[in-house]
This record gives structure tokens, sequence and C-alpha cells, in this order.
């Protein structure tokens, strides 16, 4: 009787030996999950808060550094189809992207067209910062210019004639609209249905934001790897007074 | 139903520790546990939402997340901690520091990996490179070829860790660029197929390196109901076998809890997302029993 148990043990103790002598293969038995809220349960680490105080100040300096200065509010809502700040961005994207378009491909680009709902915010009269270029321009919307045929130009000025809001267009489009007809021209010159011309707007137009639609599927496209509020500050800081008028581009008569 | 095997599996275990320990106390060994701690899309939000705003207030915020996983160090020392990608873009410490500040703060935390998303190229794939030295942490990508890139040799498709003898391995997935990021900013860098990635990645983590777990950061998005084809972490855990655990980003997806898939192979896995910004950090605790320990092979997952 005795003898049996102690065998047993034996056994046992063996295969225990036997068991711990080589390493075991690991299998996962249970798995548990939970999503933790980063709340105001948690401390705040002070040498992370540390580390990002230098960072905080510097980012703060730099977005109150003055790059220009305006005479006047530029705001999107002083005209009636177009206003000082959506002439000013359209016209200065233009100036900003075309000598790269030239580089690119020896042409110019015709003019510039954006959506009034990306304006997101006004510049009071004064200093400009890097701050107002933040707030009016959040995103990070990179310009494209795309080679559209005369059908697709027909269909932005339906567009421009159905939506009669004051989206951004450079000075390069003059558009008056009558009650029953409109005068369009591009460049001083009467819209031509045999040639495809080159407009400069986002790739968040471009994809069809803002029912823009006749942005898509364009003939050629040509993607700057420049964004648009990178050039809003790079156009105030190369000028020291900013000017904007409202020049009819865009009326009804 | 999982909950009950659970339970019996572990009275079954239990009772196998209670015979060991009368006989020979020695060989009473504590079981293993690794804690997997995760982030994604966390877009160079360094601090806290402010008291205003309308979604967030107050939440998120590095040194607020560094006292969380310090916590959950002290509680368990063998965890990692994971990121899924898109560290950068989405405040002006990025815009003025290029993502110097979201690498230094991720080392401090002590990071262990992390992968790429689309946003890291941001600056371009230059811009990515010249802030490596600010990460005490790597990157890994399995279907991401840097060969003609300044990339290369710097990212790995996989990396193993030991922790108390639990042998992990981690490989990472990007998403398709082309459409998505400028060439410009991307160069060289040649996409290839998640899923014959995974495939190849699973085979070899699990069979050539012996990993006792096996995960994948993936920043291929969730799921897409408008494209329910496309490549997703969803579809690539069904497809695919030996894979523990799908680390997702890209899709900001909130997921309340991870969503337990059955892969090619039948087995239950788990893919889990904690939406961005780091507003929530995500918590995987991983139980491990010896081979000859347990009786049935199936594992209890409760989320």
């Amino acid at each position: 009787m005795h003898a049996t148990l102690n065998k047993i043990a034996f056994t046992f103790f063996l295969s225990m030996l036997l068991f711990s002598c080589k390493q075991e293969k690991q299998i996962v038995t249970k798995v548990t999950a939970k999503t933790i809220a980063v709340d105001t349960s948690f401390t705040p680490v002070k040498a992370i808060t540390n580390t990002i105080a230098p960072f905080k100040e510097k980012m703060i300096k730099e977005i109150n550094t003055t790059i220009s200065y305006t005479p006047k509010k530029l705001v999107r809502t002083d005209g009636d189809l177009e206003s000082s700040l959506g002439n000013l961005i359209a016209d200065l994207s233009y100036s900003r992207a075309n000598p790269i378009f030239k580089k690119e491909t020896g042409k110019n680009i015709d003019f510039a067209m954006f959506n009034y709902g990306g304006i997101r915010a006004g510049i009071p009269a004064g200093n400009i910062t890097n701050k107002h270029a933040f707030e009016l321009m959040p995103f990070d919307n990179m310009f494209v210019v795309v080679e559209l045929t005369p059908n697709k130009i027909e269909e932005l000025i339906a567009y421009l004639k159905t939506q009669q809001t004051a989206h951004p267009l450079s000075k390069h489009l003059q558009l008056t609209l009558t009650k029953n007809s409109f005068k369009l021209l591009i460049n001083g010159k009467k819209f031509n249905s045999n040639r495809n011309y080159f407009i400069l707007t986002t790739d968040y137009l471009q994809g069809g934001g803002d029912n823009m639609v006749f942005f898509k599927n364009p003939k050629n496209i040509y993607k700057q790897n420049y964004k648009m509020r990178d050039a809003i500050v790079d156009y105030f800081k190369s000028k020291d007074t900013i000017k904007s008028t409202l020049d009819n581009r865009f009326k009804r008569k | 139903m999982e909950r009950r095997k659970f339970i019996q599996q572990t009275a079954a275990a239990a009772s196998l520790t209670a015979i060991g320990g009368l006989t020979l106390p020695s060989f009473t060994k504590k079981k293993k546990h690794i804690t997997i701690l995760h982030t994604n899309d966390t877009h160079s939000h360094v601090e806290p939402f402010e008291a205003s705003h309308y979604k967030y207030a107050n939440k998120g915020g590095v040194a607020r997340r560094a006292n969380l996983v310090e916590n959950v160090r002290k509680e368990n020392p063998n965890t990692l901690l994971l990121d899924a990608g898109d560290i950068f873009q989405g405040t002006p410490y990025f815009n003025y520091f290029g993502g110097e500040l979201e690498f230094k703060l991720m080392s401090m935390l002590k990071y262990d990996l992390a992968t790429i998303g689309n946003h890291d190229f941001d600056n371009s794939i230059e811009g990515l490179y010249k802030q490596l030295p600010n990460a005490n942490f790597n990157f890994v990508s399995a279907n991401y070829d840097f060969k003609n890139t300044v990339l290369d040799t710097h990212v790995k498709p996989y990396q193993l860790f030991i922790k108390d003898g639990i042998k992990i391995g981690v490989f990472g997935l990007g998403i398709k660029l082309e459409g998505l990021v400028s060439p410009k900013m991307y160069k060289e860098t040649k996409y290839e197929d998640p899923i014959g990635v995974s495939q190849d990645m699973s085979r070899i983590l699990k069979e050539e390196e012996q990993c006792d777990l096996i995960i994948c950061l993936s920043h291929l998005g969730y799921y897409s109901k408008r494209n329910p084809t496309a490549v997703c972490d969803l579809n690539l855990a069904k497809a695919t076998k030996n894979i523990d655990l799908i680390i997702g980003g890209h899709s900001h997806t909130f997921l309340p809890k991870p969503t337990v898939v059955r892969n090619i192979d039948n087995q239950n896995m788990l893919v889990n997302q904690v939406g961005c910004y780091g507003i929530n950090v995500g918590r995987i605790d991983f139980y491990f029993d010896e081979e000859n320990n347990i009786t049935s092979k199936g594992r209890s997952i409760i989320v």
C-alpha cells in the first residue's frame, strides 16, 4: 500500500523534474482588455510638463510674431459676390503658386478658385501675426493645379451662377452675371471653347469638396508640395502692408 | 460561454498548482502575464484639450498619459508601450518643431515601438528621417520597402521582445500612400500588399522565431463601410493566422472595446483601436500557461 503510494509520488516527482528541465512552450490562456481615458484623474508628470514648457513658450512667441500689417480689417463678408479677404487669398495664392507651376511646365496658371467656406476667420485692422494665418486657414490643404476641358470650365461657371456666393477667385477671372446671361473674361480674353484651362485650387476642393465636382477627373493634375497656409504666411512676410480691394471681378448687373 | 470556459480552465490550473505545491513547493510557478499599452493617431496633441473644447474638454495630454503608463508599469513591469502611427500633424507644435517634441516625449514615456502613418510623411520622408535621433524607440513596417530612400536600414519589418521569458514579435503595416500623400513626400517608398506580407510575417514570427505572442501594429484603418472589401484591420484579421492582436490606427475609430475576430484558422483574436489625439490608451493583458498545464487550446477572451 505504502509502496504504491511512494511509487506514484516518485513518478510525479520525476515528471515534475522533467517539466522543469526544459523550457515549456507558453500558451495564451486568458486575455483581458480595457480602454483607459486620459483625463484629470491622472496627475501630469512634472518631467514631461517641464520638457514641453520651452517649446510652448517658443511656439506662443512665434505664433504671436507680427509678420505684416493691414490698415483695414479683411473679411469675407464685405462684398456681394467678392470680398476683400477672398480676393486677397485668391490673388496671393496665384502669385505664390504660379512661379512653381511655370518652372515645372513652362505654362501659366489661368486663374485661382477656392471656396467661401474655406476662409475660417477674418483679420482685424492692425498687425498681422502667424496666429491670424492659422485661424484663417486651419486646414492643411495643399495647392493643386488642374487642367480642365472647356466643358468643365462651363460647369465651373454654372456652379458660380447657381451658388451666387463670394467664392475666392483671382483677378484673372472676370464674371458678370446678368438676368438671363453672363459675361466672362479670362485674362482679359473671351472664353475659348477650343482650349483647356489651368486652374489653381486645393487638394480638398479637387477631391470634390464643397460640391466642386468639376475639379474631379481633370485632364491633368499637378500637385504642389505647398500648403495654402504656408503660402499665406510667406506672402504676408514678404509685404510690409497688405492691400486688398473690391474690384468687381465677380458681380451681378 | 467564454467566461464559463475560462473559469473551468482556471479551476483545472489551480488544482494542478495545488498538487505541485504539496509535493514540491519549488515547482510552483507564477503564471506569466504581459501587458500591452497602445496609442494611435496622437497627431501632435502634446497638451490636453482646453476646458472649453466642444468634444474633448480636458482630455488627453502627454504629461497625464505618462502618469497612466507609470502606474501600469509599476503594476506589471512586463509591459510594452506601442503606437500605431500618425504621431505627426495636428497642432502648431508640429508646424514649428517638425515632430521633435513628439518623439522626445514618446522617448521619455519609454515607448517600445511604433509604426509609420501617412501623416508621418507630412514633412517628407527626409523630415521623418531628420527626427529619428529624437526617438529612443524603433519603427517597424513590413510592407513599406524603403530600399531607395533615406529610411533604408532604419525601419525593420518586425522587432522581437523578451519579457519574463515570453517571446513577443511585433510587425508593422502601413497604408497605401498613392493618392493619399504626394509622391514628392514619400519619394521611392514602395507599398506592398498588407495581407500577403502579414501571412509571411506571421509564419516567420511563429515558425522561425518561435514567438509566444504576435502583434501587428497597423495603420490601415479599422473598416470602411463604403468600401467593405478594401484592405483594413478587420479583413486582415480574417485572412491571416497566428496573430494575437492587431493594434490599429488611421480611421480614428473609437472602439468601446476590442473586436473579437475569428481568423482563417477559426481562432479568436483581437483587433483594437483607441480613437485619436491621445484621448485614450488601450490596455490588453495576456496571461500565459505552460502548454502541458492546459487542457484545451482555446483561450478565454474577456472584453
